[in-house]
């Protein structure tokens, strides 16, 4: 009798202490964002209004159409005075790039970021068990995360991944690798390092779709520190509470939107397609339609449900609204209930434009993109990070709140994901900002790009054959 | 001859029989206890007699909620514990890509290219054909079509044509094999080491066969030949977070945009190595898939060597003088290949090799490191562990110092030698076709055991060890199917050209 209840107790405690250890490996599989570091290039790489159309007029491709084109492209970019381009821009080297180049560009980056990242934790390379890499337009052998690990002298049993080629969401995809590797394996330190390679890939051509990209990306990049030790918690600043991928490839014209080819004359450039608003928005959707009832409150939700109905039963919408509603689909639903912060990619004016239409966000909401897109320039993969960075040496970042990032890439790809705030990150001095030597002068009065002062008599032209530049312009 | 030392031989038999009984004796300790211990009871029971045991019986006082209680918990616990365990993935199957008969390269048409293209240094030609006569390659190896041309024409669109034509035939036989429908596959990880256009070659995937919105994408590159070991990894790691998925992974190596134009002779051996070649896996966690899987990952081991320089420089994508993009390889490479090896196996001998030559080996380690014996270092023996071998057919003197190295018979390496014998070098798809040949040959057995090695730029060692989970015939179709006839052909040391 007494061995039974004896045995009896004895399951049942291993029972209990089976189901606590389940549940208590939840905690272990969280990921947080330790710290992060931008990479804020040195002054001698800035890119004025003056040395862009410098660069430009190196081109000796380029006709008056051409011309045309890009100003209204740059005008109207939002893109300002202070952005950064790689180091043989200055020395006129653009059209004959090396690989050394391009090498030396992620050089800069990386050994300024990780070293930074590292000392304020006062970590060391050594601790680091998962490297994840993502540089959409570089290619080499040894791969860029082994050149970190080299340099670095990481250990030997660190678990690298280099992602390339994945377009300006790449950011998202690394942290998905590392949520999901969290998941299977405790106390794990991640970095991941996320940039984009401009040194090799300039466009020499004259092909429109392709100059386009040439005047968009700037130089830029992000380290970012991840764990799931539950001892560092305490320390995180960021939370991950959701992520989700969409991917349009399937489709020809999401596919064929953003392709890098050669022109007529082989000459290698990414074609930027009429279509890309278009592909975007529809990725855009669909990533929305995954994400937003994971993240709104079930009020939220049922009043927009509500509301659906409600239209459909009434019958056809108001006439006024179709013309507005062809340029983007508002979304209808208050994003405001479930997100504090949005942290939108700097794609570009447009990009942010439509998805602050789409999503009814205020000026307040889309001014960290819009100044990083000012500031920065489009740094690809790593604007989300610039955003952020903008938002907390603004101080805007309270215990609790959600921040939503959202980005794009080709493919077409829309990746989404939600953190959430774990400390107050609105007391102190945030340390290593990238933005802290210039915030007190954001959001300035006026982003009128010069451009348009200085080359503005473009537009007037209308002779091709005999079309010269005036020597005063440059 | 007739001086052969006769005791010796007689001992050294002796003390094989002698390592064999203390295998033995070590492998199966725990049974072997077992079996005094069982006897004792059965004596003692005997030795009660069937009355007493009644008795013993009756007194229990079985209570039915007692009886219920107790065995519904057993159940609950047995339950609770076999979902806690990590997932199984297994590999339902994989095909690898046979490339056309237009494709071919014999020795002829390699070096009469050659003699066009470097016209004006007959030394590279001359450097060329001495490899080529020494690398072990057949006459049967593939370079895409843009390379035939003279001077070749690699731009990007003749790329992607061949990135279309090696992953897409992959995919389709992967299709036909495994009755996988495209629209079932929720990962997709893509590694091509030197090509990555923008869409990426996993979006180009996607595109070409329509596959979901919401399926996880991954695009690696830069991680060279052992990448494909990489890419099980990170579908390994997937597939523990997502219940009743499958991943598809995609090896290649696209040669296109990689063939070195210029002089520099370290940067023209790439040239007479690699070849086109890809290779398309199928993994799952599927209880479904279980019996119908090939193989079931038991361990994946990754060393990084990059912390080294000069591992970290012994494959290096560099301009030469004339600005030419080529990748040099560096003389030691031998060397670092044995010690990133030596690094990995230390990891992955506690986990495969069974327990006798772990004790072997520890026992080994103490002499020498703490009583300074004068023992050379013991090598356990890795063919207790495995039965075949796949060794990245990385060139002729990489499986040569890995036969050394781990003390390996000729047949244990010979899937190696024949695939960088009839496919050359196709970098991370290697593997793949090794593990096809063995099939083809009728080897694979329930049961037996892979180990697969891959080395990589970086410096990288990745090892992956599989376990057959049905006996495979051989395969009507597949790369193998119209030449496994011919093999194992005999390989001279030097081909005369």
């Amino acid at each position: 009798m007494d061995l039974l209840c004896l045995l009896s107790s004895l399951l049942i405690s291993y029972l209990i202490f089976k189901i606590w250890k389940r549940i208590d490996c939840k905690r272990d599989q969280n990921c947080y964002i330790l710290d992060y570091q931008c990479h804020k290039p040195s002054d001698d790489r800035m890119v004025s209004t003056q040395f862009s159309g410098e660069i430009i007029l190196r081109n000796k491709h380029l006709r008056l159409n051409e011309y045309k084109f890009l100003l209204k492209a740059i005008v109207s970019s939002g893109i300002g005075e202070q952005t950064y381009a790689p180091r043989l821009f200055f020395e006129g080297r653009e059209e004959c790039p090396t690989q050394q180049d391009a090498l030396s560009e992620m050089e800069e980056f990386y050994i300024d970021t990780i070293k930074k990242l590292l000392e304020r934790n006062k970590l060391s390379p050594t601790d680091i068990d998962v490297l994840v890499v993502n540089v959409a337009m570089l290619n080499s052998a040894p791969s860029l995360s082994a050149r970190i690990v080299n340099h670095y002298k990481m250990r030997e049993d660190i678990k690298v991944f280099n992602l390339t080629a994945m377009g300006c969401s790449a950011s998202v995809i690394s942290v998905d690798i590392v949520k999901n590797i969290f998941k299977t394996y405790k106390n794990k330190l991640a970095l991941v390092v996320t940039s984009e390679s401009l040194s090799q890939n300039w466009y020499s051509g004259n092909n429109r779709s392709m100059i386009l990209a040439n005047c968009l990306f700037r130089s830029g990049g992000c380290a970012v520190l991840l764990t799931n030790k539950r001892s560092l918690s305490g320390k995180a600043m960021f939370k991950l509470k959701c992520l989700v991928r969409t991917h349009h490839g399937a489709r020809e014209d999401s596919y064929n939107a953003c392709v890098q080819k050669e022109d007529e004359l082989g000459r290698v450039g990414i074609h930027l397609d009429k279509t890309l608003p278009k592909a975007a928005t529809r990725a855009f959707v669909d990533n929305l339609k995954v994400i937003t009832p994971k993240i709104l409150p079930v009020t939220e939700l049922f009043r927009f449900m509500l509301s659906l109905l409600l239209k459909k039963l009434r019958g056809n919408p108001s006439k006024g609204s179709t013309a507005v509603a062809q340029a983007a689909p508002k979304a209808g639903i208050n994003f405001k209930t479930g997100i504090d912060h949005f942290c939108i990619h700097t794609g570009g004016k447009a990009v942010i434009d439509a998805i602050g239409y789409s999503l009814d966000l205020s000026e307040y909401d889309l001014e960290p993109a819009r100044m990083t897109l000012h500031r920065f320039g489009n740094t690809s993969a790593s604007s989300l990070w610039y955003v952020l960075g903008y938002m907390e040496a603004k101080k805007r970042l309270r215990r609790g709140d959600r921040v939503f990032m959202i980005s794009f890439g080709a493919g077409f790809k829309c990746n989404s994901c939600v953190w959430e705030v774990v400390r107050d990150l609105n007391v102190g001095e945030s340390l290593g900002n990238v933005w802290n030597h210039c915030i007190d002068q954001y959001p300035p009065q006026s982003i009128v790009n010069p451009f348009l002062e200085k080359y503005g008599w473009i537009r007037e032209e209308d002779d091709h054959d005999t079309f010269k530049i005036r020597e005063e312009a440059m | 001859m007739s001086q052969a030392p006769m005791p010796d031989f007689s001992s050294s038999v002796k003390l094989k029989y002698v390592k064999l009984g203390y295998q033995y004796l070590v492998n199966h300790f725990l049974s072997l206890l077992l079996i005094p211990i069982m006897a004792i009871i059965a004596v003692e029971l005997l030795r009660m007699g069937p009355e007493e045991i009644l008795n013993v019986w009756n007194s229990l006082h079985f209570d039915i909620v007692q009886v219920l209680c107790s065995s519904f918990l057993v159940i609950f616990i047995s339950t609770v514990y076999f979902m806690s365990k990590p997932r199984t993935v297994y590999l339902v199957d994989y095909s690898c890509y046979k490339p056309p008969v237009t494709c071919r390269v014999p020795f002829a048409t390699f070096m009469e290219h050659s003699r066009l293209i470097l016209k004006d240094s007959p030394k590279s030609v001359e450097f060329q054909m001495r490899i080529l006569e020494r690398s072990g390659l057949g006459e049967e190896t593939c370079l895409p079509p843009a390379i035939h041309y003279i001077p070749p024409t690699p731009t990007m669109d003749e790329a992607r044509s061949e990135a279309q034509m090696v992953i897409f035939t992959a995919m389709d036989d992967l299709f036909k094999k495994t009755g996988l429908l495209p629209k079932d596959i929720d990962i997709l990880i893509v590694n091509c080491s030197l090509f990555s256009p923008t869409p990426s070659l996993s979006a180009m995937v996607i595109n070409k066969y329509k596959l979901r919105s919401n399926i996880k994408s991954f695009n690696l590159s830069g991680m060279g030949c052992s990448a494909g070991l990489i890419s099980v990894d990170l579908a390994r790691d997937l597939l523990q977070v997502h219940p009743n998925s499958n991943a598809v992974i995609v090896s290649t190596e696209i040669i296109t945009p990689n063939y070195y134009k210029g002089n520099e002779r370290a940067m023209l051996l790439p040239n007479c190595l690699f070849r086109m070649g890809s290779a398309a896996i199928l993994m799952s966690n599927r209880r479904s898939d279980r019996w119908r899987a090939k193989y079931k990952l038991c361990h994946l081991v990754r060393t990084h060597r990059g912390a080294d320089d000069k591992s970290y420089y012994c494959v290096y994508e560099q301009e030469d003088r004339e600005g030419k993009i080529g990748i040099n390889l560096s003389k030691d490479l031998m060397a670092i290949a044995g010690e990133a090896l030596k690094a990995n196996i230390t990891t992955i001998g506690p986990l495969v090799l069974p327990a006798s030559e772990q004790l072997l080996f520890l026992l080994s380690l103490i002499g020498r490191k703490i009583f300074n014996l004068k023992w050379k270092p013991y090598i356990p023996d890795f063919k207790l562990a495995f039965e075949h071998f796949c060794i990245h057919a990385g060139g002729r003197a990489v499986i040569d110092e890995l036969q050394k190295n781990l003390q390996l018979s000729g047949e244990h390496v010979e899937a190696s030698r024949m695939t960088l014998h009839r496919f050359g070098n196709t970098s991370s798809s290697s593997l793949w076709y090794e593990l096809c040949y063995i099939e083809s040959k009728g080897r694979m057995r329930r049961g037996d055991r892979v180990w697969q090695i891959a080395f990589g730029s970086g410096f990288k060692c990745n090892s992956a060890v599989w376990k057959c989970n049905r006996t495979i015939k051989t395969p009507k179709d597949g790369p193998w199917s119209d030449c496994i006839d011919r093999y194992p052909v005999f390989i001279p040391e030097v081909v005369k050209l």
